[in-house]
């Protein structure tokens, strides 16, 4: 109801301010269909995707600004048959001045320099999707925001104010199993706490500002962050029970990206500041954590393009944090790496497409296998194949935690 | 007999460095009219917008894209900086693309996929790689610069009613976007109007032909051509439509700012 208000709002400002103005609508009809490959996966159902999803795209622009509009409606059949609607876009673009844009309403919302790997990007992510095929507009998850842009001659400083905390959307047992803390194991359906979002109330706000320089080759970035950790980190304690919640978080971080030896070269760190829990000390809120991030990608023949990154986490105040771990269970090394590489090739002119996305952790020993197929059968319909793989030693560590989500989809969209 | 050897000697010299001559100035002719033709055909006005219908035709089906493009010619000759805003199909609807084209060095590529709001620079060190997936080549699109071929003036011609120039050229590199080229240059306009690639078999490979010439702004324009690739029996068709000359565009457009929210007053 909130939401539609805000459309009405913006699509009655876009209208009022156009001399000319342009109208496009557009959108896709696509079926997804997935099935898991482990049969021990303790989930609800057999099917980890069974959608038809209709979306609709308007666009409207004048003199004044723009205004555009994204919605989704879909039919769920994987488990009980289900019809759903979501508004994923729905923003009115316009300047002030000459230096400022602003761009306000429900949107998607990127920056950072990683490649599925994310540091500075506090933006909502949508794992749920992430893992089950879904196209990678739906890794990203809407935050209804206010984003300030202004260009001066020193550099870009672009400033996010989200005034209702966005959380990332995890999975929850019915399609995906994931590890509970709390049962100490990879569980299914039935275990889910539903984190309780912080009061809506001003300080209780996100914001997220940055701060972007060409210096020479390289394209550097300064970012800060006041808000919250976007997975459910920390926890309550009451005298019945423990509930998760979104502990508070502070980002401090830099970034520079530019060219450099017939490729792309990038680099990114941040500190990341858990504000309930500044000494470490407390066991059911995280440490502080300082990351790091390099990556480099290449055409490395005609249409092949490969990539690597490595990521570096460590956490901070580890002493305390060993000390407090249940005994019997893995506990993560004070530094976590990461090894990330993506290698995508295009044959046909373009028409088909072949990627395979790797997460490899040689400290937690868990990996994530991303692979997809997909070919433009015509400019309207495209067929695509893939598969999510993923294995571990560990129950409790970031990708061991899913392995037995292993799933393999088809997806049919129909664009007009 | 001495004499007459040295006579005939002398003979032999003197037409052997008047043929060299000769050829040196055929070879200086057949360069400067690539040269007079690369500008004719990238580098007309200072500035351009053009709306760009492309199809891609084989015998099973077509293919359509649709796209605005604004160039920008920092120097004559030199820079360049392009601006392509997609419209069809819908995939690839409200998508931007950027190139900053410097022909001593790589270019610069980036794209904005709005869905995501991500935009990435993309690394292409490759100029023979297809653009959009078309018959033409990034190289095709934004210039060979006339440097990197010995070029040769084989003679003239009519195509189309029209006298032509035709020129052979040959990179000075080891090249696999083709070993050898047959160039159709029109003599009043200096535009291309049938080029034909080789590959180092010396078998066809690729046809280029400007299917229509029209004077837009003064400046004689290809507004219809068309690549033929043999080899994939396909042909990609690029109809240009309300092409626009020097429209003052500034160089603040060719920005991660505008990547992000298309210049409404060049693309409708």
């Amino acid at each position: 109801m909130k939401n539609a208000g805000i459309i009405l709002t913006l699509i009655l400002m876009a209208g009022s301010t156009n001399l000319s103005a342009e109208t496009y609508l557009d959108g896709f009809l696509q079926g997804l269909w997935g099935g898991r490959l482990d049969g021990k996966n303790p989930t609800a159902t057999e099917y980890t995707v069974a959608e038809t999803r209709l979306q609709m795209r308007l666009q409207h622009y004048g003199d004044g600004g723009e205004f555009f509009g994204r919605i989704d409606f879909t039919h769920d059949a994987a488990d009980s048959v289900d019809y759903d609607w979501e508004l994923r876009e729905a923003y009115m673009k316009f300047s002030l001045g000459s230096k400022l844009d602003l761009k306000v309403g429900r949107q998607i919302l990127t920056w950072g320099t990683g490649d599925l790997v994310f540091i500075n990007d506090v933006f909502a992510k949508d794992y749920q999707s992430f893992f089950v095929g879904r196209d990678d507009q739906y890794l990203k998850a809407p935050q209804t925001a206010i984003r300030a842009e202004y260009y001066a001659g020193l550099g870009a400083f672009s400033a996010v104010w989200t005034p209702r905390f966005e959380p990332n959307r995890l999975p929850t047992g019915r399609k995906l199993s994931y590890y509970s803390p709390m049962e100490g194991s990879i569980v299914g359906e039935g275990f889910y706490l539903d984190p309780p979002t912080p009061e809506a109330k001003f300080e209780n706000s996100e914001l997220a500002t940055r701060f972007s320089r060409q210096v020479g080759n390289f394209n550097t970035s300064l970012y800060f962050y006041r808000g919250f950790y976007k997975n459910p980190l920390g926890a309550v304690m009451d005298v019945f029970s423990i509930m998760p919640v979104y502990p508070r978080l502070n980002v401090y971080g830099a970034s520079l990206r530019g060219t450099m030896m017939g490729g792309i070269l990038w680099l990114e760190g941040g500190y990341f500041e858990s504000r309930d829990d500044r000494d470490g000390d407390d066991p059911l809120m995280p440490n502080s954590s300082i990351n790091g991030l390099v990556g480099f990608e290449r055409q490395v023949a005609t249409d092949l393009t490969a990539n690597l990154q490595w990521q570096v986490d460590h956490m901070l105040d580890y002493d305390i944090f060993e000390s407090q771990q249940m005994p019997g269970i893995y506990v993560r090394d004070e530094t976590r790496h990461l090894l990330t590489s993506r290698i995508t090739k295009l044959l046909n002119s373009e028409l088909v497409r072949l990627s395979v996305f790797v997460f490899y952790s040689p400290t937690d020993e868990d990996a994530y296998v991303r692979l997809a197929s997909s070919y433009k059968y015509t400019d309207e319909i495209t067929i695509e194949v893939g598969g999510n793989i993923f294995t571990g030693k560990y129950d409790n560590t970031e990708f061991g935690q899913f392995q037995k989500n292993d799933n393999g989809y088809l997806k049919l969209t129909y664009g007009f | 007999m001495n004499y007459v050897k040295s006579l005939k000697y002398l003979m032999i010299l003197t037409l052997v460095s008047v043929a060299g001559i000769g050829l040196s100035v055929l070879a200086e002719d057949a360069t400067g009219i690539m040269m007079k033709s690369h500008l004719a055909y990238y580098y007309a006005g200072d500035d351009g917008v053009a709306d760009v219908t492309m199809t891609i035709a084989d015998a099973k089906r077509e293919r359509v894209k649709q796209f605005t493009m604004i160039r920008m010619d920092i120097e004559e000759g030199g820079m360049q900086k392009y601006y392509t805003y997609f419209k069809k199909p819908s995939d690839i609807a409200r998508l931007t693309f950027m190139v900053h084209k410097d022909p001593k060095e790589t270019d610069a590529r980036w794209i904005y996929v709005p869905s995501v709001d991500l935009i990435k620079p993309i690394s292409g060190d490759d100029k023979n790689s297809s653009f959009v997936g078309s018959d033409f080549s990034y190289e095709d699109v934004s210039g060979r610069h006339w440097n990197e071929d010995t070029h040769t003036l084989k003679g003239d011609s009519i195509w189309n009613d029209s006298p032509v120039f035709i020129i052979e050229s040959i990179p000075n590199e080891a090249y696999k976007g083709f070993a050898r080229k047959t160039s159709y240059i029109d003599k009043t306009s200096y535009l291309p109007v049938l080029e034909v690639y080789y590959n180092k078999k010396d078998k066809m490979t690729r046809i280029f032909r400007a299917d229509k010439i029209e004077t837009i702004d003064g400046f004689p324009t290809v507004t219809i051509r068309s690549m033929e690739n043999l080899k994939k029996k396909r042909t990609t068709t690029v109809d240009f439509s309300s092409i626009r000359y020097n429209q003052k565009v500034t160089e603040k457009i060719f920005t991660e700012r505008f990547l992000k929210t298309p210049p409404r007053q060049y693309i409708k």
